[in-house]
């Protein structure tokens, strides 16, 4: 739902609103240019929502408030989050903003127990299956070597567990293969630790060894104490509840015979 | 020569740890390292309150776990030393019996 607001004096402010992994958001910002290029990028995630959290972007600070919730700065970019509303500063382009909404998105999947993961997700038979590893394992091209339509994500996956499932969302940031991301879910079928190989071969992985697969593929940017024992938390149950594998993996797509059902 | 101070241990508050699989996985926030313990070092590692010195955390070894008194320590003061190095576990003075 995009829609021009009242002149906040640096020109009309417009807002769209979108959700991600069924966290509502709502952007408003002044900059014409910025509003035209996000709201492009996140066509396939824009929604009419309700409850969404509003996010100002370049509204300055307000005197009113001083002490945030949580914080972040990224090249010069600084998410401020209050209770009250989020506000994003020093957003000058698509990638600044696209930076911050991941970090905002971590954290706030925290309490709502799940959290972003550098992992291609492709939906086969109504079941998502996650594939992580590091740049250049192979996400992207097992984005590529599925069916349109398949691919939630081919770069960061949101990952919630919800009535005691764990689904897997897609999300709007993409890598390589450029998928625009599919604002889907579905319940995981397994996560699979990317490994290139001669042969396509799975093994499966015991709690410790998924953990130690997802800790460093996760984007979390909170150093308080609190929030990451919440994360560890959270991991731990996806490591005891969801199958892990590694996925020694040739890069064709004949890799899918050797996924379990 | 006088001996060294006795000191207790205590876990960095500023880690976080989870017990899963029948071990103890603790992450350091600053640096995202993660650290694992086996199943005597996840023993110490619960028995570690800020409480205790190593001689103390080596006789509940040698209460749950068959190993001889000397190996007990020894192996203690080796694991303690170890997460000491890794900012793991911090050495705190022994206060418990002195007079204020």
């Amino acid at each position: 739902m995009n829609e021009p607001l009242a002149n906040s004096g640096r020109g009309h402010r417009q807002q769209f609103e979108l959700s991600i992994g069924c966290l509502p958001f709502r952007l408003q910002m002044s900059d014409a240019q910025l509003f035209g290029a996000a709201s492009a990028r996140y066509a396939a995630f824009s929604d009419a929502v309700a409850h969404p959290i509003t996010i100002a972007l370049n509204e300055g600070t307000d005197p009113g408030v001083t002490l945030a919730d949580f914080g972040y700065e990224l090249e010069g970019a600084v998410l401020r989050a209050f209770s009250s509303g989020i506000r994003f500063d020093g957003v000058r382009n698509q990638y600044a903003l696209d930076s911050l909404l991941r970090v905002l998105l971590s954290w706030q999947l925290l309490s709502r127990r799940g959290f972003l993961l550098h992992a291609a997700t492709i939906v086969r038979n109504g079941k998502a299956y996650i594939f992580t590893g590091r740049s250049g394992a192979g996400k992207s091209t097992v984005a590529s070597l599925s069916p349109e339509g398949s691919v939630l994500t081919d770069e960061i996956s949101l990952l919630r567990r919800e009535d005691g499932v764990w689904r897997a969302y897609g999300t709007p940031f993409w890598g390589d293969f450029r998928a625009a991301g599919s604002n889907t879910s579905a319940p995981v079928a397994g996560i699979f630790r990317l490994l290139q190989a001669a042969e396509n071969r799975v093994e499966a992985l015991r709690p410790t060894a998924i953990l130690r697969v997802l800790l460093p593929n996760v984007l979390f940017f909170s150093t308080e104490a609190e929030a990451n024992r919440r994360l560890l938390e959270i991991l731990c149950e996806a490591a005891t509840e969801m199958p892990g594998y590694n996925l020694a993996f040739r890069k064709n797509a004949a890799f899918w015979e050797v996924l379990p059902a | 020569m006088s001996s060294p101070a006795p000191v207790f241990w205590q876990k960095n508050p500023a880690l976080a740890w989870r017990e899963i699989d029948d071990e103890t996985v603790i992450i350091s926030p600053n640096d995202s390292v993660m650290h694992e313990l086996n199943d005597t070092g996840s023993f110490l590692w619960k028995n570690i309150d800020g409480n205790k010195s190593a001689a103390e955390l080596a006789e509940l070894l040698v209460q749950n776990y068959e190993v001889a008194p000397d190996v007990a320590l020894s192996d203690t003061q080796s694991l303690l030393e170890e997460m000491s190095s890794r900012k793991l576990v911090l050495c705190v003075p022994a206060t418990s019996g002195v007079a204020p």
